[in-house]
């Protein structure tokens, strides 16, 4: 469980975003003021930000800005219904570790939020064991409870990224930026596509299912038992 | 004091500025051509004084008294000033009493007062004169009358004058003319800004048949009003765009909500209209945030983020990326990446347009063609090409296809939204964009990156 301070002006949006993220476990105050967020921040660090930018008293950038320079190393996500790619790099300049463009799908707000909030394992870890997964980045191969797993070099990365992150909802747009290091919308499930062969491999008939959907938004990796 | 207009103030300030400057211009001639004159007259004097004294040199001393004379009766306007004195000073023939004194080193010719004795009704008269000593001992006194040369000076100054004053009458009146010509230009273009930002961007600046620098500058204000003008309908089209292609589904969608309430017995049937309706909330969500993409490519502002990009790299991504999706429509994806030099761009705008031809290719190709993904280096740069084996873009639809919502094909899934996309990406690139005569091959052509 992670404290969580969501400062939004929408009452709406905050309701919803505040529910979502409690239903997947976590505490979260809301402001709907920057002066009100100063304010509270005098009681300690929460553990993640979610800001949105337009806010009756100022640019939620600012806010960040002010408690980077007071010395907070909080993770800030930044939301806003400014979409423009240049927002979002003005965004992650003034200290926001991720910026989430408005509208967007609650699932893909609660994965960027669990991104944050988890830091995956070492990556500089050559092998990776989870569950009955065994995988061997350095000579390019895995195996699931010794059954070896015929693995393209995309579907090792795929299947590692996935891996090192147990429990998370992991999104397409994640995967695209993290796995193939592009930032944007295909316009066509090529991402599902992917997962779905890798899912084919990595769960064979019988075998409990370690790649999960969720909502045709996201994945989520299962370690059994 | 001050008229209130800054219209009729730019006309005085403009009227005055020019009348002022035809008047110091008169005024400065003026100044040159009677500096000149006097000059000219008193050079005139002193040669006629000097020949006086030349020819009294050489005539005999018995003989000078008789010329003397002769010379006097000649000056019909009595305005020379003749004598001889002897050594010592006294008179012995002229036209005036007595002898003036010459100031001291001074130069040969100079202005005195002398007492004129054969001027009726006059004392004392101002002249210019010369003293000359003469061989055998006399001395010459030569000169004129200035009286007579100060009128003539002086009716030429009148004239000066009296055609001065027509010149600044011209002066100020062409100034106030020209200086309201100038207010009027720079006010019809005021109100005609005034007019476009009361809405009407119809309007223009007229541009006469024979144009001047100012018709020149009229002329591109109108350039930058078509500009506006057809920025302002492209966003008016965006909008009008929008509203037509969301309202359609956005009255299914609540049919289809409407209906399940009423139709829905359980949960799980709820859950499937809920569902439903999500999926297609996300295929409108879809559509606005590629039309905002759109608009903002189409604003050219992130070129200030570009880096050097390796196009080989980037189609081979997409090929990557796509592969799974081509077999599983029976299509092979053939992708042939020669290495080539480094373009200016953004490689995530870049996968994607390449991603949209892909994506078009594989869709619109036929089953079980092939999709070639080619990237070749060419004299003018960098050409990414892809191919199917299907009949393309009939070369009278390729501008309709370029523009956002228009579909080739009514048969196929899809809002008609990537090519328009594809376009704004290479528009903002500066590349170059190109559908092959025959076949089915786009190409996108990166200029080579100045180094």
């Amino acid at each position: 469980m992670a404290h969580i301070r969501l400062i939004e002006d929408d009452r709406g949006t905050a309701d919803e975003i505040a529910l979502e993220l409690r239903r997947n476990g976590h505490l979260v105050t809301h402001y709907p003021l920057i002066g009100d967020a100063l304010e509270a921040a005098r009681d300690g660090e929460p553990d993640l930000l979610i800001v949105d930018r337009q806010l009756p008293d100022g640019e939620g950038l600012d806010l960040i800005a002010r408690l980077r320079a007071a010395g907070s190393r909080t993770p800030a996500l930044v939301l806003s219904a400014l979409g423009s790619l240049d927002d979002r790099v003005r965004g992650l300049r003034a200290g926001g570790d991720d910026y989430l463009p408005k509208p967007f799908a609650l699932v893909e707000l609660v994965a960027r939020v669990e991104a944050l909030l988890r830091r995956p394992s070492d990556p500089r870890e050559t092998r990776l064991i989870v569950g009955p997964l065994d995988l061997d980045l350095l000579a390019g191969s895995a195996t699931r409870a010794g059954r070896a797993l015929d693995l393209l070099p995309r579907e090792l990365k795929l299947l590692e990224y996935l891996a090192r992150r147990p429990g998370q909802i992991v999104t397409r747009s994640l995967l695209l930026r993290d796995v193939w290091g592009y930032t944007f919308e295909p316009n066509s499930n090529v991402v599902d596509v992917h997962i779905g062969r890798l899912r084919r491999k990595v769960d064979a008939e019988g075998e409990a299912p370690m790649i999960r959907n969720v909502r045709g938004q996201g994945y989520v990796f299962d370690v059994p038992g | 004091m001050f008229p209130a207009d800054p219209r009729a103030r730019a006309t005085l300030r403009w009227g005055g500025a020019i009348a002022a400057l035809m008047i110091v211009q008169s005024l400065v001639a003026a100044a040159i051509f009677w500096a000149l004159l006097n000059a000219s007259h008193a050079r005139d004097l002193e040669q006629s004084m000097a020949s006086d004294c030349r020819f009294f040199a050489l005539t005999p001393i018995g003989e000078r008294t008789e010329e003397l004379r002769e010379m006097l009766t000649r000056d019909i306007h009595r305005e020379r000033f003749l004598a001889l004195f002897d050594a010592s000073g006294r008179l012995i023939d002229g036209n005036i009493a007595d002898r003036p004194v010459a100031p001291a080193g001074g130069s040969r010719a100079f202005t005195t007062t002398l007492t004129p004795t054969e001027l009726p009704g006059k004392q004392r008269d101002v002249a210019r004169v010369t003293l000359c000593p003469l061989p055998g001992g006399q001395q010459l006194l030569t000169g004129f009358d200035l009286d007579d040369a100060e009128e003539a000076l002086r009716i030429a100054e009148h004239a000066l004058l009296i055609g001065l004053l027509p010149g600044f009458a011209l002066a100020i009146g062409f100034g106030l003319i020209a200086g309201r010509r100038a207010a009027r230009q720079v006010d019809a273009v005021r109100q005609v800004t005034e007019r476009v930002v009361a809405g009407n961007l119809a309007e223009r600046l007229p541009i006469s048949h024979r144009p001047d620098s100012f018709d020149l500058l009229s002329s591109h204000i109108n350039t930058m009003l078509d500009r506006l003008q057809s920025l302002v309908a492209d966003v008016r089209a965006v909008g009008d765009d929008i509203a037509h292609q969301l309202r359609t589904p956005l009255t299914r969608l609540r049919a289809r909500i409407e209906r399940g309430m009423r139709e829905a017995d359980d949960a799980r049937e709820f859950q499937a209209v809920a569902d439903a309706a999500l999926v297609e909330i996300d295929q409108l969500l879809g559509i606005v945030a590629a039309l905002l993409r759109i608009r903002e490519l189409e604003d050219h502002e992130r070129r200030s983020r570009f880096a050097p990009v390796d196009l080989a790299q980037v189609a081979a991504d997409a090929c990557d990326l796509y592969r799974p999706t081509a077999e599983d429509r029976g299509v092979r994806l053939h992708c042939a990446i020669t290495p080539v030099t480094m373009v200016e761009g953004d490689a995530s705008l870049l996968i994607e347009a390449i991603a949209n031809l892909l994506d078009n290719a594989i869709k619109f190709g036929p089953k079980g063609g092939c999709v070639t993904v080619t990237t070749r280096q060419s004299g003018d740069g960098v050409i990414v090409t892809v191919a199917d084996e299907g009949a393309g873009i009939p070369p009278g639809e390729r501008d309709l296809v370029m523009q956002r919502f228009y579909r080739g094909r009514r048969d196929c899934h899809g809002v008609g939204l990537g090519l328009s996309l594809v376009r704004a990406i290479v528009d903002m690139h500066r590349f170059t964009l190109r559908f092959a005569d025959h076949g089915s091959a786009v190409s996108l052509i990166a200029p080579a990156m100045l180094t």
